[in-house]
């Protein structure tokens, strides 16, 4: 633990992460003005005592509203990444234990997922079932899965080189096992590392596709919904669009230097802790 | 005056003292060797000298060279690092670009250091100086093998006529035979142009071979210095002694069980890879096992030598069932295999130790579950079994049952080694297959792990295969040798017999590359 906090830029984009969560959380149990109350007379208000950053065009308090977006942005992109890793991985993992067909069969299925953006897949989901928030989860987390795959089975084909493996070959360990008990835990670091930026990444879709109206639906709200709301009064009232924006971009700056710092602390090849190593 | 003047020396890495108080000197023309162990603080000595060292490190005392201190500024010291002092490497491979000609890499040393030069003149002349052929400085350094890319870091750092060659590890890459000649082309030059030399090496052989004075580094400290005969013949200090005497590879001959009928027969084994476009051979399969045929009996120690590439261990992964050999097969007491289908029932009979003690164990497990992995193979073993199997293994290999519970890293080479042959011998295995067991280890606890293997097989009644490129060290172990060269065995005997009489061309050249014993005065090129 003292490792990780030893790195300045983790401990930023740690700390600064997780206010942001915690923010979000927050949202779920209170927040300055229920979200859905509109109040057409007080709207357009600026930074007040009451209304902390301000109220938009239906009078809805910006704060709660911004605190409740950001609550939809780390749920949806963290269930993205939950969905990319848990079939991205054991299929990268299976690429590289099995090789032969099996590898070439992910590697297309990767490419063919590759093809489609998020978009795309967004698009092609609502005209299946209909906007809403769940419906972006499935397409970034669809979008997730090939590059988890990729990236595990680049680390677990670098860890397959080590003897160890071919120890637990000998030992008569079956793929499976020698995948799940010897590359899966080394590829741990790369996976957590590549998270954080899938995380950052999935928020600035989700707040893509609620902006073009494939994503959240009211009366919820997404930071990307704000935007969108603001967008037609942005030369009366930049203020709209600026305090959502702003917000999107602190979060994805703070999950990029948190992702980066935790590649300084968990790759060994980066950690200098023995300066024997030189000699 | 010394051509290079190091006093109080030291190098730390924040509060971590690497290199303390060397002091040392070099003359003109002087060859000059730097002996320690990994970790000793030789290489980051080399580096100081160079200027080089790696960010972080704080360096402590005066390096003069010609009575001049060294330059503060990069600038200056890129010049003189040109100039006055050349470098070459270990790896000659990450040492080159590999998007250049070498040619064009020598040149352009030139033309960096030396104003109005004739390079069209100077290439030919420099290659020719380290032994290559024109034709070679149109090449790419993958086209090149080891021997022939260490040359060209030779002809390199030769380019700006420098006053001293500064050589680390510069052979520790190659195998024997590229090795003795790269020593022998360093030691021709530097006699030639009235050269010094700082060669850095682990090799203690080697060192005598090239250096008249020699240091010997210990931890960051210098142990002994003095004239290369007299630290070899009479060492002072105990470490020295430790290496002197770990260097000779001596292993009492033990009691041991008579060696009996045939335990592993392979017959006509071969093995062709597939390869799609690598160099020449776009489409040809490379046969790397070609037809091997021998049989190893029961308590024997069967050396199989060979230089890299010959595919020793490619045999050796198809004995353990690690590959499958596309023709032929291999009888374990008469059940036959052909690699991988190796029987489950059988696969605890064969054991493999690997050549890298740091890549043989998963970090992420502890030793204990590392070890206990290869128990698998016996169903029906209780946790208590597992646990006492597990003690009786590390204590057969001399070490501490606590240590079943810590993880890999805290372990070094030599104890991870220990620890391999642990895990190999944890399912009491009749073969024993040892892929380089010393090569990646310091000198000091070669001697010890060999020791430990002699007595293993006393004590068990164990049939060793070893595969190795080292000489003196089979000498030491093995019953009988097998040399091979491209796939094919070329020739058997008993070591003394082979080592003293070679037929094959192959093993003349391993034999007559082998470096003489140390404690005999270095032989004048």
């Amino acid at each position: 633990m003292r490792r990780l906090f030893s790195h300045p830029s983790l401990a930023i984009g740690l700390i600064a992460t997780l206010s942001f969560l915690a923010i979000g959380v927050l949202s779920l149990v209170w927040t300055p003005f229920p979200i859905e109350q509109i109040n057409i007379p007080r709207r357009f208000l600026g930074i007040t005592p009451e209304h902390w950053l301000g109220t938009d065009n239906l009078g809805r308090d910006m704060a709660s509203l911004v605190m409740s977006g950001t609550w939809t942005s780390f749920l949806v992109a963290a269930i993205a990444v939950i969905i990319g890793m848990g079939v991205g991985v054991p299929l990268g993992l299976a690429a590289a234990a099995w090789g032969g067909p099996v590898e070439w069969l992910v590697l297309r299925l990767s490419d063919f997922i590759f093809a489609f953006p998020a978009i795309i897949v967004a698009i092609l989901i609502t005209a299946l079932v209909g906007p809403g928030a769940s419906n972006a989860i499935v397409a970034i987390g669809i979008f997730n899965i090939p590059v988890f795959a990729r990236v595990a089975r680049g680390g677990a084909l670098s860890v397959a080189t080590l003897d160890f493996v071919a120890a637990g070959r000998l030992a008569g360990l079956g793929n499976a096992m020698i995948a799940w008990r010897h590359l899966l835990p080394n590829i741990m670091s790369l996976l957590i590392v590549q998270g954080t930026i899938q995380m950052s990444l999935g928020i600035l879709s989700e707040a893509g596709l609620s902006y073009i109206g494939l994503g959240t639906q009211p009366p919820a709200t997404s930071l990307g919904l704000m935007l969108k709301d603001a967008q037609g009064l942005f030369l009366i009232h930049p203020w709209l669009t600026l305090v959502p924006g702003m917000a999107i971009v602190l979060i994805v700056i703070a999950l990029n230097i948190a992702g980066d710092g935790l590649r300084d602390a968990l790759d060994p090849r980066l950690r200098q802790e023995n300066p024997n190593v030189l000699a | 005056m010394s051509l290079l003047e190091v006093s109080g020396l030291s190098i730390r890495f924040g509060a971590n003292e690497v290199v303390s108080g060397m002091s040392f000197a070099i003359e003109r023309g002087e060859r000059f060797g730097i002996i320690g162990e990994s970790g000793s603080g030789k290489t980051l000595t080399s580096l100081a000298i160079m200027g080089l060292l790696p960010d972080g490190a704080a360096m402590e005392g005066t390096i003069m060279l010609d009575g001049a201190r060294l330059p503060r500024l990069e600038r200056e010291m890129a010049r003189l690092r040109g100039k006055r002092i050349g470098m070459v490497f270990q790896e000659p491979m990450t040492a080159l670009n590999p998007l250049m000609r070498v040619r064009n890499q020598i040149a352009e040393a030139i033309r960096l250091n030396i104003e109005d030069s004739e390079t069209q003149v100077e290439v030919p002349r420099l290659l020719d100086e380290v032994g290559l052929e024109l034709q070679h400085g149109d090449r790419f350094p993958h086209q090149l093998s080891g021997g022939q890319r260490q040359r060209v870091m030779i002809a390199i750092a030769l380019a700006s006529r420098p006053d001293m060659l500064i050589a680390d590890e510069p052979t520790s890459a190659l195998d024997l035979i590229t090795q003795r000649k790269v020593l022998d082309l360093i030691a021709e030059i530097c006699a030639r142009r009235q050269m010094a030399l700082l060669f850095i090496s682990h090799d203690l052989k080697a060192v005598a071979r090239l250096c008249t004075r020699v240091a010997v580094m210990h931890r960051g400290k210098l142990v002994e210095t003095g004239e290369a005969r007299q630290v070899f013949s009479a060492p002072q200090q105990d470490y020295t002694q430790k290496l002197v005497a770990a260097s000779r590879f001596e292993v009492r001959p033990q009691d041991r069980p008579a060696i009996g009928r045939t335990l592993l027969e392979v017959d006509g084994v071969t093995l062709d890879y597939r390869q799609n476009g690598f160099l020449f051979w776009a489409a040809k399969p490379l046969r790397a096992v070609d037809a091997v045929r021998f049989s190893v009996a029961q308590g024997e120690c069967l050396a199989l030598v060979g230089p890299s590439g010959c595919g020793k261990t490619t045999l050796a992964k198809i004995i353990v069932g690690l590959d499958r050999a596309t023709v032929g097969a291999v009888r374990l007491e008469g059940v036959s295999y052909h690699g991988s289908d190796l029987p489950k029932a059988l696969r605890r009979d064969i054991s493999l130790v690997f050549q890298d003690p740091f890549g043989s164990f998963n970090p992420r497990l502890t030793i204990g579950d590392s070890l206990g992995e290869p128990l698998r193979l016996e169903p029906g073993l209780t946790q208590a079994d597992v646990k006492a199997r597990l003690i009786e293994a590390v204590q057969a290999v001399g070490l501490h049952e606590e240590m079943l519970d810590r993880y890999p890293h805290e372990f070094s080479g030599g104890q991870r080694q220990r620890l391999a042959i642990a895990r190999a011998l944890v399912t009491r295995p009749k073969l024993l297959v040892l892929d380089e067991p010393v090569s990646a280890l310091d000198v000091s606890v070669r001697g010890e792990v060999l020791a430990l293997l002699a007595r293993l097989q006393a004590e068990f009644g164990l049939t060793y295969l070893i595969i190795s490129h080292d000489l003196d060290m089979v000498a030491a172990m093995a019953d009988r040798v097998l040399v091979m060269e491209a796939g094919k065995i070329v020739e058997e005997g008993r070591p003394e017999q082979i080592f003293a009489a070679p037929q094959h061309r192959l093993t003349r050249d391993l034999v007559a590359a082998r470096l003489p014993d140390i404690g005999a005065a270095p032989s004048s090129p």
